[in-house]
Parts: structure tokens; sequence; C-alpha cells
């Protein structure tokens, strides 16, 4: 869910230019949007007050409750942006390449590398979150099946494909998010990149089997290899 | 149903699970009938825990308030307190009693005879009916409790290993085996996790047990391979039709 930070610092000159307020009103949500996932992320959600999300986003309390009805509205509001953002660049990796392996490979190496960028925000996105209560685990859960279609066209790929189980491509995302969480949770960010193996292996096995998936992990398998 | 007639059931090298000892190690309860049903709920214990469940259920362990909990289950403030230090000591508890309740199922299922693969479908098929005979306490420990934190998350963690345990003894003799990961075992429970909270989440929990032959094959296949795992699910389907076993 992090996105690169300096992106979002940016703000419209103060005081009188002659901008259209549509386009004031949407950086300032913009700008409000970043700011919840980086408070939250730094406070946790019970301890996030409105303040500090006016205050990180430098703009009023009358301009926050016209964009949003409370703190929840706002960060369901961030949590789906951040979403937005990290499926659109997993989608771009995974398109530019041919193969359904490689795709996958490419797509889940920049969710590491994404979630590796700002710890605090991955951690929010994928475990405090569901401490923001019941339409925030809605949310999460949402943000999951987002990975699923990734994982549908392996049924085409693979030989059996139209003999899977009915859940595999929930299974599959479940897999890659259980465990990074994992290393979320051990507090592994910075090295969630290599897990790549790890994932691959977990995704690729339902579609393909033990062998076939080890043989598409290949050589980054038979480094991290321990049995 | 007598133990499958398959290649792995004769060539199965999988150990034997010390299920007790496992148990033991985590330093985890295990006893039936520990969580509270709410209408046979007598203590004020019993009903604090099982009206916190549905608190949490309605507005997330987050927003459950001390007074969300007392109200319904008729007792004072004071009388919470006696009991509990405070909510999260309280969602402790109920931590607990669930995790007994399915450590004490997870023994009476186990046996030693039994082929890997029918322990798995056993001891999941027992977990599912657990989960959707007590919706709120599935949603407390399968959803609350990781984000809680503290001992509930620890507890969490403690019942997750004893799980991974029992997936990983399929992994059999390391000589004669392919090139699988050490975290396939993990894999596979993430993903059968996620299937059963996303269950929860939607308001399908009386449902899960419908899961089983998708979470047989997910969990047996990292070291039965894809044709058993299918055959071991179509299995699993069977003997949740009426009638079956």
């Amino acid at each position: 869910m992090p996105r690169g930070r300096q992106e979002e610092r940016w703000r419209l000159p103060r005081g009188r230019h002659g901008l259209p307020p549509e386009v004031v009103s949407r950086s300032q949500r913009e700008r409000l949007l970043a700011a919840t996932m980086r408070i939250v992320a730094a406070k946790g959600y019970a301890a996030t007050r409105v303040t500090d999300l006016t205050e990180e986003a430098g703009i009023s309390r009358t301009t926050f409750y016209e964009l949003f009805a409370d703190k929840e509205a706002c960060f369901l509001a961030a949590y789906d942006n951040a979403v937005d953002g990290l499926v659109r660049r997993i989608s771009a990796a995974y398109e530019a390449e041919r193969r359904w392996p490689d795709r996958i490979r490419a797509g889940l190496a920049t969710l590491l590398e994404a979630l590796a960028e700002d710890p605090a925000q991955a951690r929010l996105g994928l475990v405090d979150v569901a401490a923001a209560g019941p339409a925030a685990q809605r949310r999460f859960r949402a943000a999951v099946q987002r990975l699923m279609p990734f994982f549908d066209e392996g049924r085409d790929f693979a030989p059996g494909g139209r003999n899977l189980p009915a859940n595999a491509s929930r299974m599959a995302a479940g897999a890659v998010v259980g465990l990074i969480s994992d290393e979320l949770v051990a507090g592994r960010a910075e090295e969630l990149p290599s897990l790549l193996s790890d994932l691959l292996f977990a995704t690729l096995i339902g579609y393909l089997g033990p062998d076939a998936a080890a043989r598409e992990v290949g050589e980054e398998a038979s480094k991290q290899l321990r049995t | 149903m007598p133990p499958p007639a398959s290649p792995h059931g004769a060539k199965s090298k999988a150990k034997p699970v010390d299920i007790g000892g496992l148990i033991e190690q985590e330093h985890l309860p295990a006893g039936r009938d520990g969580l509270p049903q709410p209408l046979i709920a007598h203590s004020q214990r019993e009903r604090i825990l099982a009206a916190m469940a549905e608190a949490c259920a309605a507005k997330g362990f987050g927003a459950t308030t001390i007074a969300d909990i007392c109200k319904p289950a008729g007792v004072s403030r004071a009388t919470f307190y006696e009991l509990f230090e405070d909510k999260e000591d309280c969602l402790q508890a109920s931590m607990e009693l669930s995790l007994a309740d399915a450590m004490g199922r997870l023994v009476e299922v186990y046996s030693p005879d039994k082929p890997w693969a029918t322990m798995v479908r056993d001891a999941t098929a027992t977990f599912l009916d657990l989960l959707a005979s007590r919706a709120d306490f599935a949603r407390m420990a399968l959803i609350e409790a990781p984000a809680a934190g503290g001992r509930s998350f620890e507890l969490y963690a403690s019942g997750k290993r004893v799980l991974q345990a029992l997936l990983d003894r399929g992994r059999g003799d390391p000589i004669e085996e392919r090139a699988i990961p050490s975290s396939a075992g993990r894999g596979a429970l993430a993903a059968a996790e996620s299937l059963i909270a996303g269950q929860i989440l939607a308001g399908n929990t009386a449902r899960l047990p419908e899961l089983l032959p998708d979470i047989v094959y997910i969990a047996t296949i990292p070291y039965l391979g894809q044709d058993e795992a299918l055959r071991q699910s179509r299995e699993a389907e069977t003997s949740l039709r009426p009638g079956a076993g």
C-alpha cells in the first residue's frame, strides 16, 4: 500500500491563485488520503484523531468534513486509494510478461518491492487494517480478491485447469497475503523481496502441482531450499 | 470409509504426530466445550465472553466498549472489572477458550494409525464445523485476534503453529523428496486461513464446512502431488454429502 513519500508531499501554493475550485479540492483530497495512510500507519487507527489528519495534510477541519463524514470514511477512502495504486503497479508488471508463470513472478516481485518501500504502511495495509473495524476488514478482503484475476489466468495455462477447485484463485491470493503478513509481523518488511521464491511456489502449486511449480521457481528456489 | 488404497497411502513416510506434545509445547490448553453458547451461558463470565464476541462481530474489537459488553451480558461494570482487567484481557480469555476447544477436538480426531491425508481431512472438517457452530467466536479468533497484538495474537500464532506442524508432517522422508520450499506448509495454511476468513467476513460462516474439499486440496498438494490431491479433494467432497461417513 505504500507509495513514494515524496510524491505525496506536493501542495498547491497558498493564498490567491487562479486555480478552479475543483482542482484545489482534488489536490486537498489526495493530500489528505496520503496523509491518512502515513498517520494511521504511524499512530494506529484507534489513536488517530481527525486533527492529526488535517494537520498532516495541511487542510482545515471544515475542508475535512466537506470531503468526508468522519475518520472512518476518510481511512476507507485512503485505504482503497492505496490499494488502487498498488494493483496498478502489479498490473503493469504482470502485463509486461507473456507466459503466465512469468507474469505471476513479475507481479509478485512488484508487490514485494512496493511493500518493502514503506514497512509501516505495508503493515497497516495487510495486518493492522483489521483493527480498524468491520468495514475496514471487508475492504481488506476486497483488496485480497483484487489479486484473484491474475491467478484466474492460471486455469487456462495449467494442463488440468478445468478440474481445479473453485476457490483456487482465492487460495492463491490468500497464500500471498498470509506469507507476506508473517514477514511483516516478524518485522522483516525490508527483506520482503527475498520472499519471491516462496510466494511463487505457494501460488503456482495449486495450478501446476509441486514438481512443475518447483521447476518454475527454479534457481531462486534451490538457493533457498531447506529440507 | 476405509483408508485410501492410494500408492501414497502405502509408501507414506509421514512421521507419527505427537499431537498432545505439540499442544503442550505451545502452552495451549486443550479441552472440550470451553466456549459458552449464548443460550446456555449461565455464569457471568460466560455471558460476558458471549456478549463480547457478539459486540466485536457488530463493530469490531477496537470500537467495542465495556458498556457494549456489559449491557447485553446483564452485568455491571464493576462485575466486569472483577472478572477481567480490561477489554484486552477479555479477548485473551475468549481466545484461550476458543483454542482449548479447537485443540481438544484436534486431539479427539487424531489417531497415529490414520494416514496423514486422512488426518488432514478429519482435522479440517472438525475445525470448520467448530467455526461454523460458533460464528462470533470464529470471527474473533481469525479476524480480531491477529490484529489485536499482545497475548491474544500470541495465542492465535500458537494455534497456527500446531496446525502448521500437523501439515508439515506430510513432508515425509526428505531424501527422496521434491524441491519443496520449507514454507510450503505455511503457504497452504495461509491459503486456507484466508479462504475461511473471507467467508466469515462475507457472512457465510455457517457454510464453512463446504470449504473442506478445496482446503484438503491445497493442504495435501505440496506433499502428495496434484493428482492425489485432486483425488483426496473429491473424496472429501463425497464425505460432505448427506448420508456419507
